[in-house]
Protein backbone atom coordinates (compact mmCIF):
# COMPACT_ATOMS: atom_id res chain seq x y z
CA UNK A 1 0.00 0.00 0.00
CA UNK A 2 1.16 3.53 -1.10
CA UNK A 3 0.20 6.35 1.12
CA UNK A 4 0.35 9.91 -0.53
CA UNK A 5 2.23 12.07 1.34
CA UNK A 6 -0.59 14.82 3.21
CA UNK A 7 -3.19 12.28 2.40
CA UNK A 8 -6.33 13.09 4.16
CA UNK A 9 -6.21 10.92 7.30
CA UNK A 10 -9.39 8.80 6.27
CA UNK A 11 -7.39 7.82 3.15
CA UNK A 12 -4.71 5.91 5.03
CA UNK A 13 -5.50 3.26 6.41
CA UNK A 14 -3.00 2.26 9.07
CA UNK A 15 -1.41 -0.96 8.94
CA UNK A 16 0.19 -2.83 11.51
CA UNK A 17 2.51 -5.80 11.98
CA UNK A 18 -0.96 -7.67 13.37
CA UNK A 19 -3.02 -6.45 10.71
CA UNK A 20 -4.83 -3.64 9.00
CA UNK A 21 -7.48 -1.56 10.90
CA UNK A 22 -9.72 0.01 9.05
CA UNK A 23 -12.06 2.24 11.48
CA UNK A 24 -13.77 -0.16 14.08
CA UNK A 25 -13.23 -3.08 11.56
CA UNK A 26 -9.96 -4.64 11.10
CA UNK A 27 -8.50 -7.47 9.18
CA UNK A 28 -6.05 -9.90 10.93
CA UNK A 29 -2.61 -11.26 9.41
CA UNK A 30 -2.80 -14.87 7.84
CA UNK A 31 -0.60 -16.72 10.26
CA UNK A 32 1.78 -15.96 13.15
CA UNK A 33 4.56 -17.13 12.02
CA UNK A 34 7.27 -15.12 12.42
CA UNK A 35 8.61 -15.85 8.19
CA UNK A 36 5.00 -14.63 7.56
CA UNK A 37 4.57 -11.81 9.50
CA UNK A 38 8.09 -10.46 8.20
CA UNK A 39 7.38 -10.71 4.66
CA UNK A 40 3.88 -9.32 5.20
CA UNK A 41 5.79 -5.85 6.77
CA UNK A 42 8.18 -5.39 3.44
CA UNK A 43 4.89 -4.50 2.10
CA UNK A 44 3.91 -2.13 4.61
CA UNK A 45 4.32 1.64 4.68
CA UNK A 46 3.34 4.02 6.99
CA UNK A 47 3.40 7.64 6.63
CA UNK A 48 4.45 9.53 10.16
CA UNK A 49 2.41 12.71 9.14
CA UNK A 50 -0.68 10.60 9.61
CA UNK A 51 0.33 8.19 12.03
CA UNK A 52 -1.10 7.12 15.22
CA UNK A 53 0.52 4.37 17.37
CA UNK A 54 -1.38 1.01 18.00
CA UNK A 55 -1.90 -0.15 20.97
CA UNK A 56 -1.81 -4.21 21.82
CA UNK A 57 -5.51 -3.98 22.19
CA UNK A 58 -6.43 -3.21 18.95
CA UNK A 59 -4.61 -6.77 18.16
CA UNK A 60 -7.06 -8.13 20.58
CA UNK A 61 -9.90 -6.76 19.40
CA UNK A 62 -8.94 -8.05 15.98
CA UNK A 63 -9.13 -11.85 17.32
CA UNK A 64 -4.90 -12.02 16.36
CA UNK A 65 -4.37 -12.82 19.78
CA UNK A 66 -6.28 -13.10 23.56
CA UNK A 67 -3.97 -11.74 25.66
CA UNK A 68 -1.18 -9.58 26.50
CA UNK A 69 1.24 -12.47 26.91
CA UNK A 70 0.72 -13.26 23.76
CA UNK A 71 1.21 -10.08 21.97
CA UNK A 72 4.45 -9.85 23.25
CA UNK A 73 5.33 -13.58 22.62
CA UNK A 74 4.74 -13.61 18.79
CA UNK A 75 5.79 -10.02 18.41
CA UNK A 76 9.48 -10.98 20.10
CA UNK A 77 9.95 -13.92 17.65
CA UNK A 78 8.99 -11.87 14.55
CA UNK A 79 11.13 -8.79 16.15
CA UNK A 80 14.27 -11.67 16.82
CA UNK A 81 13.48 -13.52 13.34
CA UNK A 82 14.22 -10.07 11.45
CA UNK A 83 16.84 -9.10 13.54
CA UNK A 84 18.54 -12.09 12.79
CA UNK A 85 18.24 -12.01 8.95
CA UNK A 86 19.11 -8.46 8.54
CA UNK A 87 22.52 -9.28 10.59
CA UNK A 88 23.27 -12.54 8.65
CA UNK A 89 22.87 -10.60 5.20
CA UNK A 90 24.86 -7.86 6.51
CA UNK A 91 27.05 -10.16 7.18
CA UNK A 92 27.13 -12.71 4.08
CA UNK A 93 28.83 -8.96 2.33
CA UNK A 94 32.14 -10.25 1.58
CA UNK A 95 33.44 -6.19 1.88
CA UNK A 96 32.28 -6.81 5.54
CA UNK A 97 35.40 -8.86 6.39
CA UNK A 98 37.86 -6.42 4.35
CA UNK A 99 36.51 -4.01 6.52
CA UNK A 100 37.42 -5.09 9.49
CA UNK A 101 40.61 -6.06 7.92
CA UNK A 102 41.23 -2.41 6.97
CA UNK A 103 40.31 -1.67 11.32
CA UNK A 104 42.83 -4.15 12.29
CA UNK A 105 45.17 -3.19 10.25
CA UNK A 106 45.47 0.09 11.42
CA UNK A 107 45.55 -0.82 14.68
CA UNK A 108 48.69 -2.78 14.00
CA UNK A 109 50.16 0.34 12.59
CA UNK A 110 49.32 1.83 15.93
CA UNK A 111 50.71 -0.43 18.06
CA UNK A 112 53.88 -1.55 16.39
CA UNK A 113 54.65 2.32 16.11
CA UNK A 114 53.95 2.67 20.04
CA UNK A 115 55.74 -0.92 20.72
CA UNK A 116 58.98 0.51 18.85
CA UNK A 117 59.03 3.81 20.47
CA UNK A 118 58.92 2.20 23.88
CA UNK A 119 60.78 -0.29 23.36
CA UNK A 120 64.02 1.80 22.03
CA UNK A 121 63.22 4.38 25.11
CA UNK A 122 63.55 1.36 27.17
CA UNK A 123 67.57 0.38 25.21
CA UNK A 124 68.19 3.86 24.83
CA UNK A 125 68.07 4.04 28.91
CA UNK A 126 70.52 0.97 29.31
CA UNK A 127 72.65 2.37 26.25
CA UNK A 128 72.74 6.05 26.16
CA UNK A 129 74.85 5.92 23.10
CA UNK A 130 72.10 4.52 20.77
CA UNK A 131 69.44 7.49 21.92
CA UNK A 132 71.11 9.63 19.35
CA UNK A 133 71.37 7.23 16.58
CA UNK A 134 67.92 5.53 16.93
CA UNK A 135 66.93 9.07 15.68
CA UNK A 136 68.00 8.77 12.19
CA UNK A 137 66.99 4.84 11.82
CA UNK A 138 64.30 3.71 10.35
CA UNK A 139 61.39 1.60 12.59
CA UNK A 140 62.92 -1.13 10.75
CA UNK A 141 66.28 -0.80 11.35
CA UNK A 142 65.94 0.45 14.55
CA UNK A 143 64.10 -2.85 15.62
CA UNK A 144 66.90 -4.66 13.92
CA UNK A 145 69.22 -2.87 16.43
CA UNK A 146 66.95 -3.89 19.08
CA UNK A 147 67.27 -7.45 18.09
CA UNK A 148 71.05 -7.81 18.21
CA UNK A 149 71.99 -5.15 20.74
CA UNK A 150 69.02 -5.48 23.05
CA UNK A 151 68.84 -6.84 26.63
CA UNK A 152 67.05 -10.67 27.10
CA UNK A 153 63.69 -8.87 27.82
CA UNK A 154 63.54 -6.02 25.12
CA UNK A 155 65.41 -8.56 22.52
CA UNK A 156 61.75 -10.43 23.32
CA UNK A 157 59.81 -7.67 22.67
CA UNK A 158 61.30 -6.71 19.73
CA UNK A 159 60.75 -10.19 18.12
CA UNK A 160 57.08 -9.93 19.00
CA UNK A 161 57.02 -6.94 17.11
CA UNK A 162 58.48 -8.46 14.19
CA UNK A 163 56.00 -11.01 14.24
CA UNK A 164 53.38 -8.36 14.18
CA UNK A 165 55.28 -6.59 11.46
CA UNK A 166 55.11 -10.03 9.32
CA UNK A 167 51.02 -9.73 10.26
CA UNK A 168 50.54 -6.11 9.27
CA UNK A 169 52.15 -7.34 5.67
CA UNK A 170 50.34 -10.60 5.30
CA UNK A 171 47.23 -8.93 5.97
CA UNK A 172 48.03 -5.90 3.61
CA UNK A 173 48.53 -8.51 0.99
CA UNK A 174 45.11 -9.84 1.99
CA UNK A 175 43.28 -6.31 1.62
CA UNK A 176 44.92 -5.79 -1.86
CA UNK A 177 43.60 -8.68 -3.31
CA UNK A 178 40.17 -8.61 -1.72
CA UNK A 179 39.98 -5.39 -2.31
CA UNK A 180 40.64 -6.00 -6.07
CA UNK A 181 37.70 -8.57 -6.28
CA UNK A 182 35.30 -6.41 -4.24
CA UNK A 183 35.91 -2.98 -5.38
CA UNK A 184 38.07 -3.40 -8.56
CA UNK A 185 37.21 -0.09 -10.24
CA UNK A 186 38.07 2.17 -6.66
CA UNK A 187 40.84 -0.23 -6.52
CA UNK A 188 42.24 0.51 -9.90
CA UNK A 189 41.99 4.34 -9.37
CA UNK A 190 43.72 4.71 -6.10
CA UNK A 191 45.20 0.96 -4.90
CA UNK A 192 43.18 -1.47 -2.77
CA UNK A 193 44.72 0.26 0.42
CA UNK A 194 42.98 3.38 0.14
CA UNK A 195 39.83 1.95 -1.49
CA UNK A 196 39.01 -0.60 1.61
CA UNK A 197 39.73 2.42 3.87
CA UNK A 198 37.08 4.37 2.28
CA UNK A 199 34.52 1.35 1.77
CA UNK A 200 35.62 1.27 5.73
CA UNK A 201 34.45 4.68 6.09
CA UNK A 202 31.59 4.51 4.47
CA UNK A 203 30.25 1.45 5.91
CA UNK A 204 29.49 -0.62 3.20
CA UNK A 205 29.64 -0.75 -0.78
CA UNK A 206 25.99 -0.05 -1.10
CA UNK A 207 26.73 2.30 1.25
CA UNK A 208 29.67 4.07 -0.87
CA UNK A 209 27.34 3.80 -4.05
CA UNK A 210 25.18 5.95 -2.64
CA UNK A 211 27.30 8.63 -1.66
CA UNK A 212 27.16 11.43 -3.98
CA UNK A 213 31.05 12.84 -5.09
CA UNK A 214 31.54 15.66 -3.24
CA UNK A 215 30.79 13.08 0.21
CA UNK A 216 33.29 10.59 -1.35
CA UNK A 217 35.92 13.56 -1.78
CA UNK A 218 35.68 14.48 1.90
CA UNK A 219 35.37 11.17 3.77
CA UNK A 220 38.01 11.21 6.53
CA UNK A 221 37.66 14.73 6.83
CA UNK A 222 34.60 15.11 9.14
CA UNK A 223 36.26 17.36 11.79
CA UNK A 224 37.32 20.02 9.09
CA UNK A 225 34.01 20.02 7.27
CA UNK A 226 31.44 20.37 10.03
CA UNK A 227 34.39 23.30 11.20
CA UNK A 228 33.58 24.90 8.12
CA UNK A 229 29.53 24.89 7.73
CA UNK A 230 29.90 25.85 11.30
CA UNK A 231 32.07 29.00 11.49
CA UNK A 232 32.94 29.11 7.64
CA UNK A 233 36.42 28.25 7.77
CA UNK A 234 37.96 26.88 4.65
CA UNK A 235 35.84 24.01 3.55
CA UNK A 236 38.43 20.53 3.19
CA UNK A 237 39.44 19.86 -0.01
CA UNK A 238 40.45 16.15 0.60
CA UNK A 239 39.61 13.45 3.14
CA UNK A 240 41.23 9.51 3.09
CA UNK A 241 41.66 10.22 -1.20
CA UNK A 242 45.10 12.40 0.59
CA UNK A 243 46.69 9.34 0.70
CA UNK A 244 46.52 8.67 -2.57
CA UNK A 245 49.67 9.89 -3.99
CA UNK A 246 47.84 11.29 -7.15
CA UNK A 247 46.42 13.86 -4.71
CA UNK A 248 49.28 14.28 -2.20
CA UNK A 249 51.84 14.56 -5.00
CA UNK A 250 49.98 16.95 -7.15
CA UNK A 251 50.71 20.12 -7.25
CA UNK A 252 49.81 22.33 -4.29
CA UNK A 253 47.39 25.07 -6.42
CA UNK A 254 45.55 21.60 -8.36
CA UNK A 255 45.22 19.23 -5.28
CA UNK A 256 41.47 20.52 -4.76
CA UNK A 257 41.22 19.93 -8.76
CA UNK A 258 42.24 16.82 -8.35
CA UNK A 259 40.57 15.68 -5.35
CA UNK A 260 37.23 16.88 -7.22
CA UNK A 261 37.49 14.94 -9.92
CA UNK A 262 38.85 11.90 -7.86
CA UNK A 263 35.89 11.94 -6.01
CA UNK A 264 33.57 12.07 -8.97
CA UNK A 265 35.58 9.51 -10.78
CA UNK A 266 35.47 7.42 -7.45
CA UNK A 267 31.40 7.67 -7.04
CA UNK A 268 31.15 6.19 -10.60
CA UNK A 269 33.55 3.26 -9.64
CA UNK A 270 31.57 2.39 -6.59
CA UNK A 271 28.56 2.21 -8.57
CA UNK A 272 30.16 -0.42 -11.45
CA UNK A 273 31.74 -2.24 -8.24
CA UNK A 274 28.43 -3.05 -6.76
CA UNK A 275 25.93 -3.70 -9.69
CA UNK A 276 28.37 -5.00 -12.49
CA UNK A 277 31.55 -6.06 -10.37
CA UNK A 278 33.98 -5.89 -12.67
CA UNK A 279 37.05 -3.74 -13.57
CA UNK A 280 35.62 -1.68 -16.87
CA UNK A 281 38.71 -0.72 -18.73
CA UNK A 282 37.15 1.94 -20.92
CA UNK A 283 36.15 3.46 -17.52
CA UNK A 284 39.45 3.41 -15.98
CA UNK A 285 41.02 4.54 -18.89
CA UNK A 286 38.69 7.83 -19.29
CA UNK A 287 39.10 8.54 -15.69
CA UNK A 288 43.15 8.28 -15.88
CA UNK A 289 43.23 10.62 -18.23
CA UNK A 290 40.49 12.86 -16.60
CA UNK A 291 42.70 12.66 -13.37
CA UNK A 292 45.98 13.26 -15.37
CA UNK A 293 43.96 16.75 -17.20
CA UNK A 294 43.16 17.78 -13.66
CA UNK A 295 46.94 17.28 -12.05
CA UNK A 296 48.00 19.35 -14.83
CA UNK A 297 50.33 16.55 -16.37
CA UNK A 298 51.55 12.61 -15.42
CA UNK A 299 49.88 11.01 -12.71
CA UNK A 300 51.85 7.89 -11.57
CA UNK B 1 14.35 1.92 41.99
CA UNK B 2 15.77 -0.48 43.73
CA UNK B 3 18.78 0.97 46.00
CA UNK B 4 20.54 -1.75 47.83
CA UNK B 5 23.11 0.68 50.34
CA UNK B 6 23.10 3.31 48.30
CA UNK B 7 23.26 0.90 45.14
CA UNK B 8 21.50 1.03 42.28
CA UNK B 9 20.18 -2.53 41.21
CA UNK B 10 18.04 -3.82 39.02
CA UNK B 11 15.95 -7.66 39.89
CA UNK B 12 16.83 -10.16 37.09
CA UNK B 13 19.36 -12.44 35.40
CA UNK B 14 22.44 -12.01 36.00
CA UNK B 15 25.49 -12.44 33.91
CA UNK B 16 24.61 -10.03 31.11
CA UNK B 17 27.74 -8.22 30.44
CA UNK B 18 29.73 -9.19 33.52
CA UNK B 19 27.64 -6.73 36.08
CA UNK B 20 28.59 -7.14 39.89
CA UNK B 21 25.54 -8.92 41.97
CA UNK B 22 24.75 -7.64 45.36
CA UNK B 23 21.90 -10.25 47.59
CA UNK B 24 20.83 -11.21 44.01
CA UNK B 25 20.66 -8.42 42.55
CA UNK B 26 22.56 -6.87 39.34
CA UNK B 27 24.10 -3.63 40.27
CA UNK B 28 23.52 -0.91 37.61
CA UNK B 29 27.24 0.90 37.49
CA UNK B 30 26.56 4.57 36.59
CA UNK B 31 30.04 5.11 35.05
CA UNK B 32 28.91 2.67 31.98
CA UNK B 33 24.75 3.98 31.91
CA UNK B 34 23.47 7.59 31.39
CA UNK B 35 20.22 6.09 32.50
CA UNK B 36 21.76 4.90 35.58
CA UNK B 37 23.79 8.30 36.27
CA UNK B 38 20.59 9.77 35.79
CA UNK B 39 19.37 8.02 38.35
CA UNK B 40 22.30 8.72 40.88
CA UNK B 41 22.02 12.63 39.98
CA UNK B 42 18.21 12.68 41.10
CA UNK B 43 16.25 12.04 37.91
CA UNK B 44 12.64 11.37 39.50
CA UNK B 45 11.40 9.82 36.16
CA UNK B 46 10.84 6.37 37.50
CA UNK B 47 10.41 3.26 35.69
CA UNK B 48 8.05 0.61 37.00
CA UNK B 49 6.33 -2.63 35.97
CA UNK B 50 3.59 -1.61 33.56
CA UNK B 51 5.83 0.63 31.30
CA UNK B 52 6.46 0.71 28.16
CA UNK B 53 9.42 1.94 26.66
CA UNK B 54 10.63 3.13 23.45
CA UNK B 55 14.96 2.61 23.59
CA UNK B 56 16.80 4.50 21.16
CA UNK B 57 20.19 4.04 20.58
CA UNK B 58 20.11 0.58 22.77
CA UNK B 59 23.69 -0.06 21.76
CA UNK B 60 24.61 -3.73 23.19
CA UNK B 61 21.71 -3.77 25.75
CA UNK B 62 23.34 -3.38 28.79
CA UNK B 63 21.19 -0.90 29.99
CA UNK B 64 18.49 -1.85 28.28
CA UNK B 65 18.60 -5.04 29.92
CA UNK B 66 18.34 -3.35 33.56
CA UNK B 67 15.60 -1.36 32.22
CA UNK B 68 13.78 -4.33 31.10
CA UNK B 69 14.14 -5.64 34.53
CA UNK B 70 12.07 -2.93 35.57
CA UNK B 71 9.56 -2.60 32.38
CA UNK B 72 6.80 -4.09 30.83
CA UNK B 73 8.45 -3.92 27.77
CA UNK B 74 11.22 -2.13 25.89
CA UNK B 75 11.48 -1.47 22.30
CA UNK B 76 15.21 -1.25 21.51
CA UNK B 77 16.54 0.43 18.16
CA UNK B 78 19.48 -0.02 17.59
CA UNK B 79 21.42 0.64 13.68
CA UNK B 80 24.88 -0.63 14.01
CA UNK B 81 25.55 -4.08 12.68
CA UNK B 82 28.08 -5.01 15.82
CA UNK B 83 26.16 -3.67 18.76
CA UNK B 84 23.11 -5.12 17.37
CA UNK B 85 24.61 -8.60 17.56
CA UNK B 86 25.23 -8.40 21.69
CA UNK B 87 21.98 -6.80 21.90
CA UNK B 88 20.53 -10.14 20.10
CA UNK B 89 22.20 -12.15 22.77
CA UNK B 90 20.47 -10.14 25.50
CA UNK B 91 17.04 -9.86 23.65
CA UNK B 92 17.16 -14.05 23.39
CA UNK B 93 17.34 -13.57 27.10
CA UNK B 94 15.13 -11.52 27.80
CA UNK B 95 11.08 -11.94 26.25
CA UNK B 96 10.55 -8.20 27.29
CA UNK B 97 13.40 -6.42 24.53
CA UNK B 98 11.57 -6.30 21.35
CA UNK B 99 14.80 -5.47 19.28
CA UNK B 100 14.84 -3.45 16.18
CA UNK B 101 17.55 -3.14 13.68
CA UNK B 102 16.73 0.17 12.10
CA UNK B 103 17.57 3.55 11.88
CA UNK B 104 16.34 5.91 14.69
CA UNK B 105 15.73 9.06 12.16
CA UNK B 106 13.61 6.70 10.22
CA UNK B 107 11.16 5.75 12.92
CA UNK B 108 8.52 5.04 9.62
CA UNK B 109 10.52 2.11 9.32
CA UNK B 110 9.50 0.47 12.59
CA UNK B 111 5.98 2.26 13.36
CA UNK B 112 4.13 -0.97 12.24
CA UNK B 113 5.74 -2.30 15.11
CA UNK B 114 6.34 -0.28 18.41
CA UNK B 115 2.71 0.36 20.26
CA UNK B 116 2.22 3.75 22.34
CA UNK B 117 4.83 4.08 25.11
CA UNK B 118 5.31 5.60 28.60
CA UNK B 119 8.47 6.31 28.38
CA UNK B 120 11.19 7.59 25.21
CA UNK B 121 14.36 7.29 26.21
CA UNK B 122 17.21 8.35 23.67
CA UNK B 123 20.77 7.91 23.53
CA UNK B 124 22.18 8.47 19.99
CA UNK B 125 25.30 9.57 18.91
CA UNK B 126 23.67 11.70 15.97
CA UNK B 127 24.31 15.10 14.45
CA UNK B 128 20.58 15.85 14.91
CA UNK B 129 19.17 14.57 18.16
CA UNK B 130 16.70 17.19 18.64
CA UNK B 131 15.37 15.66 15.51
CA UNK B 132 15.39 12.19 15.88
CA UNK B 133 13.33 12.90 18.97
CA UNK B 134 11.09 14.94 17.42
CA UNK B 135 10.43 12.35 15.13
CA UNK B 136 9.53 9.48 17.63
CA UNK B 137 7.44 11.53 19.60
CA UNK B 138 4.29 10.40 17.88
CA UNK B 139 5.04 7.11 20.09
CA UNK B 140 4.63 8.69 23.04
CA UNK B 141 1.39 8.69 24.74
CA UNK B 142 -0.33 11.82 26.25
CA UNK B 143 1.51 12.67 29.85
CA UNK B 144 4.47 10.59 28.71
CA UNK B 145 7.71 11.97 29.27
CA UNK B 146 11.16 11.44 26.74
CA UNK B 147 14.11 11.81 28.34
CA UNK B 148 16.66 12.41 26.03
CA UNK B 149 20.23 12.27 26.07
CA UNK B 150 22.31 15.27 24.64
CA UNK B 151 25.69 14.12 23.42
CA UNK B 152 27.38 17.40 23.20
CA UNK B 153 30.53 15.80 21.61
CA UNK B 154 28.36 14.25 19.12
CA UNK B 155 26.66 17.14 17.53
CA UNK B 156 29.63 19.84 17.78
CA UNK B 157 32.93 19.28 19.30
CA UNK B 158 33.82 22.56 18.77
CA UNK B 159 30.83 24.76 20.43
CA UNK B 160 30.18 24.85 24.39
CA UNK B 161 28.62 21.69 25.78
CA UNK B 162 26.17 24.14 27.45
CA UNK B 163 25.45 25.86 24.34
CA UNK B 164 24.90 23.02 22.36
CA UNK B 165 22.67 21.71 25.25
CA UNK B 166 20.90 25.07 25.00
CA UNK B 167 20.48 24.86 21.09
CA UNK B 168 18.42 21.10 21.03
CA UNK B 169 16.51 22.48 23.82
CA UNK B 170 15.19 25.16 21.90
CA UNK B 171 14.31 23.06 18.86
CA UNK B 172 12.33 20.80 21.13
CA UNK B 173 10.30 23.59 22.80
CA UNK B 174 9.95 24.79 19.20
CA UNK B 175 8.45 21.71 17.99
CA UNK B 176 6.14 21.87 21.24
CA UNK B 177 8.07 19.92 24.41
CA UNK B 178 8.24 21.23 27.09
CA UNK B 179 11.64 20.60 29.11
CA UNK B 180 10.83 20.07 32.81
CA UNK B 181 14.31 19.65 33.57
CA UNK B 182 18.28 19.44 32.68
CA UNK B 183 20.54 17.07 34.51
CA UNK B 184 24.24 16.76 33.83
CA UNK B 185 25.79 13.47 34.04
CA UNK B 186 29.49 14.55 35.73
CA UNK B 187 31.27 13.46 37.16
CA UNK B 188 29.69 10.07 35.59
CA UNK B 189 29.76 11.15 31.51
CA UNK B 190 31.52 14.31 30.34
CA UNK B 191 29.42 16.61 28.42
CA UNK B 192 26.45 14.82 28.33
CA UNK B 193 22.97 16.09 29.67
CA UNK B 194 19.78 14.92 30.05
CA UNK B 195 16.80 16.40 29.54
CA UNK B 196 13.25 15.67 30.75
CA UNK B 197 11.07 16.42 28.05
CA UNK B 198 7.02 16.46 28.42
CA UNK B 199 4.51 17.54 25.89
CA UNK B 200 2.51 20.66 26.89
Amino acid sequence: MYIIPGAPRSLSMPEYWFGEVRGKSCTPAGSRDPEYLARRLEGIRISMDSFSPLTWEMARDCGFVATREEYLRILHDLCMHRAEMSLSLVAARPEQELIQMVHMRDQLDEAINLLVEKAIEWHAARSPEFSRKYRVLRPASALETLLAEGGPHVREIATGIRHLSEARAGITREIERIAGTVLPNCSALVGGLVASRILAAAGSLEGLARLPAGTIQVLGARTALFAHIRSGSLPPKHGIIYQYRGVHRAAKGRRGKVSRTLGAKLAIAAKIDLFRGERDEGFLDAARSALERAGGGLVR
Amino acid sequence: MIWIDGVLVSRGEAGVYGERVIRGFRVWNPRRSKLAAYYYLGGEIEIDAPMRILYLGAAHGTTVSHVADYADVVYAVENAYAPMRDLLAVAARRKNIVPLFSDAAEPALYAPLVEEVDLLFQDVAHADQAGIAIRNMPFLKDGGVALVVVKARSIDVAERPADVVRGVSGKLEDSGLFIRRVIWLEPYHRDHAVLECTRD
